[in-house]
């Protein structure tokens, strides 16, 4: 009795959730946030509920294995339009809930999560064999047992071992593979890691998950951008659509930096796009200027130069060297709309989320001002990546520079970097 | 002891006791995949544990020199105003050379670390 | 001098400080949260999301994390709670309302604050996992700096009062307060205040940027623990903010302790506002400021204040 009380107050709390995404994820900002009887957990051992969204190459199955066993219990499974090659859902999650593409996952999460802690529905049970990765062999010299940290060798998995530090000493060097399912990385990237403290040494990126000739994906990405590479779309579609993109990275940045709920406020604009004034993104990047130590945090973090990044068709992080590189110049609509590219100096972090919320406005303005005008047809496009064309995806070249700007940055300014980037990693295993 | 210890003491401990009995009972048995660290789906080749590079280790030495100074500190405040200028001008002198030691450090940019 | 409550009444009546103080910290904390991200909520849906959090997280188990240390995987969070509630203890509630307002008051509160270090490092240490790990790490250096402003401007505020006791400070500031007559102390102070509770713009150990960080790998039981044992340190320390710059339990009309709480839940309102509103810092910018302007500052602060009672 006293039991079922305490538990019915605990089915008030709002839902923690654990996102898992793959390609073509649906976006769920607005979904979840409306309310706030979800909450997005950082870790899945704060999360009740797994909600998996998007097609998952047979490559990433085990990781979202894994971290389903790493939700505490009561636990359970929400598929909103996720796939899996060669196995049904029901071939990856014992009991999943599964969300129909019209189907309302923010329902189906908090009913889950109510019926897990009222006890109608059971935790789901871990799905990966109960074996120990280094059982226990004993003391001696055969088995790797031991006692103490740096004294002896304590059992389980192996010490680091000793590598030469950018100081000149030689100390511990952490080999990490990190990734696909953090919060703060974009879906699929993996970051194979040499920390030594919290500095990385060494970084190199792992392969693209979504670039595997299984086409998982249910139909192609069906990106406004990539439609506008074969025929015309309106020039309004395609603002908006830039503008809600850009607001939902803002939004990473912000939770990154530990600004949950601006974030929240950034992705409820970006799900309400078409109704949002320009006056209102205006009035959030004066609050983020005004506290001034998002811009102290961000600049000089993650710096590109202009001559590594000119002429790559890189779009945005281009312009934030103060290169106005944009195809929308070359297109007669827009001149008739009196565009002209917006460009930021220092090309650091700082600048890429000034010049993101600075051009959210300038999109919300030639959305309103675009009429019936169409673009688009020519096969290439600026998209909010860069300028895309069917067998260029600028993400790639952002990827092959990351490392060069990893190595010898600390922890905090590997993620600012990394959520200042845009990696969108499906769009790069589109070509 | 004053009793205003002893308060400060029982109070302490039994935080720490409310603390425990919180969390110490309903730790259910786990799988080892349910253990492994979280590293974002995959597990780890190595024990977290390892000898850190504490990059700070210049500014950790330099706070030993000023906690030892705030121990200086703390009677000094106390009979301050009974000394008077005496207590001051010695304090100050003091604390000036430890100054010139921050200076110092921070010339040699003892403080950051990237 | 003054009549300290009797040894066996002083939890009873922390508890009944304390648990109301963190409770309603962590309604303004989830309703400031709502504000700050345009979300409405309902008034009843706000006073009740502590107490249904706190409830679905001790029905969530914590299984134990992959070869641990396992007596500090489940001291940490018990003894922050433990100092937490410590620190409460030495601010005194009213003129006759003592729990343990030691002559060295300062000290003891300082050296609550201090192990605060420990008990975050052994958090963060004890998973014996990447993320918990470096917030660990990242906390000491942290508190290596803010530790020194902190007890520098308490210093200065003893210096009028010729005494390390707080409610000796609180009784010297009955013709001015503190905040007026060293006003560098209470900035320095709710600075060294973000860092000690690890808030807003200082939250290194348990930052989104590293999955939780010292969090990472905690559940259920534990982390409510841990979670309240922070509301519960924030109250602690604007509780002293309001004792020694603010004037304590003075104020005219109303009886002390009122007094006391108004203006602890003022600076508890500051704390909550700027951890909402301010991005997190780099932690090696914050440490070079820290060094190079804010234990100046303090200094000066002591030094003026030390003129100002000569």
């Amino acid at each position: 009795m006293g039991l079922t009380a305490f538990a019915r107050l605990a089915a008030k709390a709002p839902a923690p959730v654990f996102v898992a995404r793959g390609a073509n994820a649906r976006s769920l900002a607005f979904e979840l946030s409306g309310t706030g009887d979800v909450v997005l957990t950082q870790t899945p051992r704060h999360a009740c509920v797994l909600l998996a969204t998007g097609a998952f190459p047979d490559s990433m199955v085990p990781a979202l294995r894994q971290i389903h066993d790493q939700m505490s219990h009561p636990r359970g499974v929400v598929l909103a339009g996720a796939h899996f090659r060669g196995h049904g859902p029901r071939g990856v999650f014992s009991d999943p809930v599964v969300v129909t593409p019209e189907g309302d996952v923010h329902d189906a999460v908090v009913v889950l999560h109510r019926d897990l802690i009222l006890g109608r529905r059971p935790s789901a049970p871990p799905l990966l064999p109960d074996r120990d990765p280094t059982p226990w062999r004993g003391v001696g010299p055969y088995g790797q047992g031991g006692k103490g940290m740096t004294g002896g060798t304590p059992y389980g998995r192996p010490l680091a071992g000793l590598a030469d530090d950018r100081d000149g000493l030689k100390l511990d060097a952490l080999e990490l593979r990190l990734g696909p399912f953090l919060p703060m990385f974009p879906p699929g990237l993996t970051l194979t890691i040499k920390l030594q403290g919290d500095v990385v040494q060494q970084a190199r990126v792992g392969d693209n998950p979504f670039r595997t000739d299984e086409r998982v994906s249910v139909g192609a990405r069906s990106s406004v951008f990539v439609r506008a590479l074969s025929g015309p779309v309106t020039i309004r579609e395609l603002e908006h659509a830039r503008a809600a993109h850009h607001l939902e990275r803002v939004g990473e940045a912000l939770r990154a930096a530990g600004l949950g709920a601006l974030g929240e406020r950034a992705d409820r604009l970006a799900a309400n796009i078409e109704r949002v004034e320009a006056a209102a993104v205006r009035r959030l990047h004066r609050l983020l200027r005004r506290s001034r130590t998002l811009a102290w945090a961000t600049s000089g973090v993650g710096r590109l130069e202009p001559d590594r990044v000119a002429g790559r068709g890189l779009g945005l992080v281009a312009r934030a060297c103060g290169l106005p590189e944009d195809l929308r110049t070359q297109d007669g609509a827009y001149n008739e709309l009196g565009f002209s590219p917006l460009v930021e100096g220092g090309g650091d972090a700082c600048a890429r989320w000034r010049l993101r919320l600075a051009e959210v406005a300038q999109s919300l303005l030639l959305a309103s001002a675009a009429g019936t005008r169409t673009t688009g047809g020519t096969g290439s496009v600026e998209s909010p990546w860069g300028s895309i064309s069917s067998d260029h995806a600028p993400v790639g070249s952002l990827l092959e520079l990351l490392p060069g700007m990893l190595e010898g940055s600390d922890w905090g300014d590997v993620i600012t970097t990394i959520v200042s980037l845009d990696l969108d990693l499906e769009e790069a295993a589109r070509t | 002891m004053s009793a205003a210890h002893g308060a400060a003491l029982i109070v302490f401990s039994l935080g720490l006791c409310a603390g425990l009995a919180v969390c110490a009972p309903g730790r259910g048995t786990a799988t080892a995949p349910e253990r492994t660290p979280y590293l974002g789906g995959y597990a780890p080749e190595t024990h977290a544990w390892s000898r850190f590079h504490v990059r700070y280790y210049g500014m950790a030495l330099l706070f030993l020199a000023f906690d030892m100074e705030m121990v200086f500190m703390y009677p000094w405040a106390v009979v301050f105003a009974e000394e008077g200028m005496i207590a001051f001008v010695e304090m100050l002198m003091f604390i000036v050379i430890l100054l010139l030691g921050i200076l110092y450090a921070w010339r040699e940019r003892a403080l950051a670390w990237a | 001098m003054t009549t300290p409550l009797p040894l066996w009444l002083a939890p009873a009546v922390v508890a009944s400080v304390l648990a109301p103080a963190v409770y309603l910290t962590w309604v303004l904390d989830r309703w400031v949260g709502a504000r700050v991200a345009g979300r409405r909520t309902s008034l009843g849906q706000t006073l009740a999301s502590p107490l249904a959090e706190a409830a679905q997280l001790m029905l969530q188990s914590s299984p134990r994390a992959e070869r641990p240390d396992r007596v500090t995987w489940l001291l940490a969070p018990a003894s922050l709670s433990g100092l937490a509630v410590v620190a409460v203890a030495t601010v005194p509630l009213g003129p006759m309302l003592h729990i343990a307002d030691a002559p060295g008051g300062i000290v003891l509160f300082g050296a609550a604050i201090a192990l605060v270090m420990v008990a975050v490092f052994l958090h963060g240490w004890s998973a014996n996992s990447l993320f918990p790990l470096m917030g660990g790490y990242r906390f000491i250096a942290l508190a290596l700096s803010f530790e020194m402003p902190l007890a520098l401007v308490l210093i200065a505020a003893a210096l009028p009062a010729e005494s390390l006791r707080f409610s000796d400070i609180v009784q010297s500031q009955v013709d001015v307060w503190n905040v007026v007559r060293q006003p560098l102390g209470l900035p320095l102070y709710l600075i060294a205040t973000l860092g000690a509770s690890f808030w807003g713009p200082l939250a290194f150990p348990d930052a989104p940027d590293l999955a939780g960080g010292t969090t990472a790998e905690s559940s259920g039981a534990a982390l409510l623990v841990w979670t309240a044992a922070r509301y519960a340190l924030l109250v602690a320390l604007c509780a002293v903010g309001a004792a020694v710059f603010l004037g304590g339990w003075l104020g005219p009309g109303l009886p002390g302790p009122i007094w006391l709480a108004f203006k602890t839940a003022g600076l508890v309102a500051t704390v909550v506002v700027i951890g909402h509103h301010v991005a997190r810092v780099r932690l090696e910018d914050f440490v070079v400021v820290a060094w190079t302007v804010l234990i100046p500052l303090a200094l000066v602060d002591v030094f003026l204040s030390g003129l100002l009672v000569l």
